[in-house]
């Protein structure tokens, strides 16, 4: 069984050798396309993790000093209940923030051991009954200047234009995935058509001594999966390339701005990861699988 | 084993190959099939093993109609069909062991049975010691004969000669059809459509004789006319 995996194979490589150029074509699609869709499914998740903070509506943050006492804390959240425009307060404890702050920077942890719980600022998560940004702006600096208040963030300021960029980046991304991908498909099944008619003789031959449907199939759905697979790798390695480059570059620098937060865990990048190889190892044998369906007419 | 019943094949719409053709041939039986190019010696062969399928009328094979076939199930037939040709339709880039292997290891026969059969063939089709040759490395004769071990390596009930001496000299000729001949004697039914009237003189077995399309004769023992 092994021997004619090794045979398989090896007449796999001899196969698309022969035809290196549509080969090296259809392979260059097929990374350009999962690279694309990869980084969009990244960009995607970046934003999640970034956006976690935000979510619920919440449109202002209301940050307390970390040696803020606690009257002041109390003073600032009975503020914030007994005004009309604020629908909803959520206050987060030195624990939450520190949880908080571990779940937004995942792949620094120095700067997470830099600190610890006790340093964390307690804040105020605050959901407006009106979403106007000149009626949030409004009521946010009243209480910039409260005692114990280190700082006020908007929603708006801190997090708009990310929303808005990476809306566009994912959007456009996935576009340009979709359309490499279907140039990708178009070029494997040529390949697989050019592979058949270089074979034409011995699938005749097949076909009169009794080999069934899937016996004539198999051997050129290998050709397809083995270049989706080795696309998906390379796609695969294309994207840890650009993640550590956005690493060590943006969120490494000195400056710390929001975009230190577009990061993804690990275990996202992994899931990632292994969703490219099976959309390639798929792609490549279901579309190879369908091309030798529609040329063989048995 | 093969019977057909008022078939009638037209290509295309417009050509007619054949025409309400019946005959039955019994198991075991050796029938030559004449006439002029073009007049459906070779569409009554791709029908048998389904090459092709009839406008009207209807084809048995081994007792059973194969008119209404599923498509995944016509390689099971075929497996009980050998067929060879004029061309010899052997691969170039396999020796001629390997060739006679690819009709077993298409049905998945593991390499031990595959070791022990393809030399066994080879030595009663008269091709002993020549089993890591070339196609190009034989002569006409013995590509035919590689063919023939090929078509008749599993064993078929029937077998199918498309014209198999046509590209041969008178003499190696007659050696293909002693080795037809023997195969036919093991009980393997065998149609072969054929110009040379010469071994058809020489055979004297059954003759169906078409004309544009039309059997117009039907004897036991016959000859070329």
């Amino acid at each position: 069984m092994f021997s004619r995996l090794g045979y398989m194979l090896r007449e796999t490589g001899a196969s698309l050798r022969r035809n290196l150029t549509l080969t090296l074509a259809s392979l260059l699609t097929v990374v350009v396309s999962l690279a694309l869709l990869g980084t969009a499914l990244l960009v995607q998740r970046a934003v999640d993790n970034l956006l976690k903070r935000w979510e619920g509506g919440v449109e202002f943050i209301v940050f307390m000093n970390p040696d803020a006492t606690q009257d002041q804390i109390d003073a600032v959240q009975a503020d914030l209940e007994d005004n009309p425009q604020v629908d909803k307060v959520t206050f987060f404890d030195k624990q939450q923030a520190y949880d908080e702050f571990k779940r937004l920077y995942p792949d620094t942890p120095e700067l997470v051991e830099a600190l610890t719980p006790e340093q964390m600022p307690t804040s105020f998560r605050v959901v407006p009954a009106d979403a106007d940004s000149d009626l949030i702006e409004a009521i946010g600096s009243q209480f910039e200047r409260k005692p114990g208040v280190f700082a006020v963030e908007y929603a708006k300021k801190a997090v708009d234009w990310i929303r808005t960029v990476s809306s566009f980046l994912r959007w456009g991304s996935l576009v340009a995935a979709v359309v490499l991908g279907v140039g990708a498909v178009m070029l494997i099944w040529n390949t697989i058509r050019t592979a058949m008619f270089a074979r034409r003789r011995e699938i005749e031959v097949m076909k009169l001594v009794g080999a069934t449907n899937w016996f004539i199939r198999v051997p050129f759905m290998l050709e397809g999966l083995v270049q989706g697979l080795i696309g998906a790798v390379l796609a695969v390695g294309g994207v840890w390339a650009a993640r550590q480059f956005w690493e060590s570059r943006v969120i490494q620098s000195v400056s710390i701005t929001e975009l230190q937060q577009l990061q993804v865990t690990s275990a996202q990048f992994t899931g990632v990861a292994l969703l490219l190889l099976v959309a390639g190892a798929l792609v490549g044998a279901v579309g190879s699988g369908i091309a030798v369906t529609r040329f063989l007419d048995v | 084993m093969i019977k057909l019943d008022n078939v009638t094949k037209v290509y295309n719409g417009e050509v007619t190959a054949l025409r309400d053709a019946s005959f039955d041939v019994p198991k075991g039986e050796f029938v030559f099939l004449v006439g002029a190019s073009g007049s459906g010696k070779s569409t009554l062969l791709r029908l048998i093993n389904k090459q092709e399928d009839p406008q009207k009328g209807e084809v048995w094979v081994a007792g059973k109609s194969i008119n209404d076939l599923p498509s995944h199930k016509v390689p099971y037939l075929r497996r009980n069909i050998g067929s060879i040709f004029q061309d010899y339709k052997l691969l170039a880039n396999k020796t001629v062991f390997e060739n006679v292997a690819f009709a077993l290891e298409v049905i998945g026969r593991p390499k031990h049975v595959i070791r022990q059969q393809v030399p066994a063939i080879l030595e009663l089709v008269g091709l002993a010691g020549k089993q890591d040759r070339f196609p190009h490395q034989l002569s006409g004769g013995e590509q035919q004969r590689v063919s023939i071990a090929r078509a008749f390596v599993n064993r078929p009930l029937i077998l199918l000669a498309d014209e198999p001496t046509g590209n041969l000299d008178p003499a190696t000729s007659e050696g293909i059809m002693r080795l037809l001949d023997r195969i036919n004697k093991t009980g393997t039914t065998v149609v072969m459509a054929t110009h040379d009237t010469k071994i058809v003189n020489m055979m004297r077995r059954r003759v169906i004789e078409l004309d544009r399309g039309v059997i117009v004769r039907d004897q036991a023992r016959g000859v070329y006319e």
